[in-house]
């Protein structure tokens, strides 16, 4: 089972994706944005983000930024947005995003299995990104 | 090549010359002037012969520093990056080498240096079959791309807004309905499935609102990328074999024996073929068949999505990818639903640079065929 931070400024949404994940076994902490993560990544050492790109104080955009997939080539960030088809996301494939999944067309079991699915995949490994539905 | 350099020699040659500004009579030039958009007129060589007052605020040139001078030297046309366009792709001399009317969004270089956004229209005045000279139309369009821009933005965000509420009541449903949070009777399930497939058909609702609305102002985002069709498809097939199970739809995917990739968006691929594959579920009665085909021949990809659903009748076959448009005998069945699926699909079809077409009987069943330029892979090499 893997570590997981969750970064995700909607309290409700922030609050199941934990239960779901903790179901499955996995270590979970959770952020409310992009500087409470980076807070969190000082001594926390996640395989793998499930990172919301619209939050206050530090959106998920920035938060790459300043986190620099490059140098933690180990981790996967998964793209977790309402955001469809949009430039940012885009831009957070360019800055190193392993798949961009639509919040509100996945279902519980689908979270737990496209979570799954990335953390068994090499970190090379090239996906079709798109969204889930259920 | 040969044509369009000669073209090119002419109008540098003719930038040596002094212009006459072309005779007219007061009515013409008082016509001239009062037209609302800018208006330049050219000779045969590209020098302007006349300009009218709109022209010259919106390149804040005068009539004097601009009569007789060459058009392409003295009104630089620049692309996105701020560099001036050759000679040879200005519109003006598209223009002059096709005999044909060329219309374009560009950036101008007003005289203070700053760019202007333009909608153009440049026109060949022929005279027995020879360009005489050039007309263009022209107008600021700065305020249009604001607006669509913030449009664009506001229906985004709109969108944003309205999935978060919608992401909570999804995931929470499903969770009661999984179990999290204890037990449920039978007709609690029931009524939680109802409330999700209700969720379901409001988010439709808004991605197709906020594709239509992005496509229809061109600023879809399209980022391609090398794409395994299959694998492609084989997530359509997963992702709604459900749909298929809860009418007992036979719904098969038959691919070939070797791997077809091709240079595409991904997530407007896949936005057409579930859309296809959608619409084949919803009309095709219980028990019915429908399949997900993917064949190549030559460079191109094919992929059909054939149903043995209602079918079309002949009278609409002309209408179906048209705005709003429901079928008649489909109206009679289902009352949901938008009109704008197949709208949505032949505009990002366009998008992709695809094909699409469709043959339909009423009551038989519908075929929808969508072609892509590809390659073929070899199975043993991995993609």
């Amino acid at each position: 089972m893997a570590k997981i931070l969750i970064v995700e400024d909607d309290e409700d949404l922030n609050g199941a994706y934990k239960l779901i994940l903790e179901k499955d076994g996995h270590e979970v902490e959770t952020a409310f944005n992009g500087e409470d993560a980076l807070a969190h990544l000082k001594s926390f050492e996640p395989q793998l983000i499930l990172l919301d790109l619209l939050m206050p104080i530090m959106g998920g955009l920035e938060f790459l930024k300043h986190y620099d997939l490059k140098s933690n080539p180990t981790v996967k960030v998964l793209i977790f947005t309402n955001m469809e088809n949009s430039p940012e996301v885009t831009e957070a494939y360019s800055l190193g995003a392993h798949r961009c999944i639509i919040k509100s067309w996945t279902a519980p079991q689908n979270l737990s299995r496209v979570v799954n699915d990335a953390l068994r995949e090499k970190t090379d490994s090239k996906t079709v990104a798109g969204k889930t539905k259920s | 090549m040969a044509e369009a350099r000669k073209t090119q020699k002419r109008l540098r040659f003719s930038n040596a010359d002094t212009a006459q500004p072309a005779q007219g009579s007061v009515e013409v030039q008082a016509l001239f002037d009062s037209i609302g958009d800018g208006v330049i007129m050219t000779d045969e060589f590209g020098r302007i012969v006349r300009i009218n007052p709109p022209a010259l605020a919106i390149l804040g040139f005068k009539e004097e520093e601009l009569i007789g001078q060459w058009f392409p030297k003295v009104i630089v046309s620049l692309d996105e990056q701020g560099k001036p366009v050759g000679l040879i792709d200005r519109p003006i001399s598209r223009s002059f080498l096709t005999g044909k009317s060329i219309s374009e969004k560009l950036l101008y270089r007003r005289k203070d240096g700053q760019p202007v956004s333009v909608a153009i229209t440049v026109s060949p005045m022929m005279v027995r079959n020879r360009p005489v000279g050039a007309i263009q139309v022209f107008r600021d369009i700065t305020l249009e791309q604001e607006v669509d821009r913030m449009k664009s933005e506001f229906i985004s965000l709109a969108s944003h807004q309205l999935r978060t509420p919608l992401s909570a009541i999804k995931t929470y449903s499903h969770m009661l309905v999984d179990g999290f949070m204890g037990p449920l009777e039978p007709p609690q399930k029931k009524a939680l499935r109802t409330i999700i497939g209700a969720s379901n058909r409001m988010n439709e609702l808004i991605s197709t609102l906020l594709n239509i609305t992005r496509m229809e102002s061109g600023s879809i985002a399209v980022t391609p990328k090398y794409v395994n069709l299959g694998r492609l498809l084989d997530e359509i097939h997963d992702e709604l074999t459900h749909v298929a199970t809860n009418k007992d739809i036979n719904f098969k995917l038959i691919q070939p024996t070797d791997n077809v990739a091709t240079r595409t968006d991904p997530l407007i691929l896949k936005e057409i073929i579930s859309n296809l594959v959608m619409n084949a579920l919803k009309y095709t009665p219980n028990e019915g068949n429908v399949d997900l085909m993917l064949s190549i021949k030559g460079g191109s990809a094919l992929i059909k999505v054939k149903d043995t659903g209602l079918g079309i009748p002949k009278l609409s076959h002309d209408q179906v990818f048209t705005k709003f448009f429901r079928a008649p005998n489909v109206i009679k069945r289902e009352t949901t639903g938008t009109g704008l699926g197949l709208y949505l699909v032949r505009g990002l079809t366009e998008v992709l640079g695809g094909k699409i077409w469709f043959e339909s009987e009423e009551n038989k069943g519908t075929t929808f065929y969508f072609s892509l330029a590809a390659q073929r892979i070899p199975r043993k090499v991995k993609m």
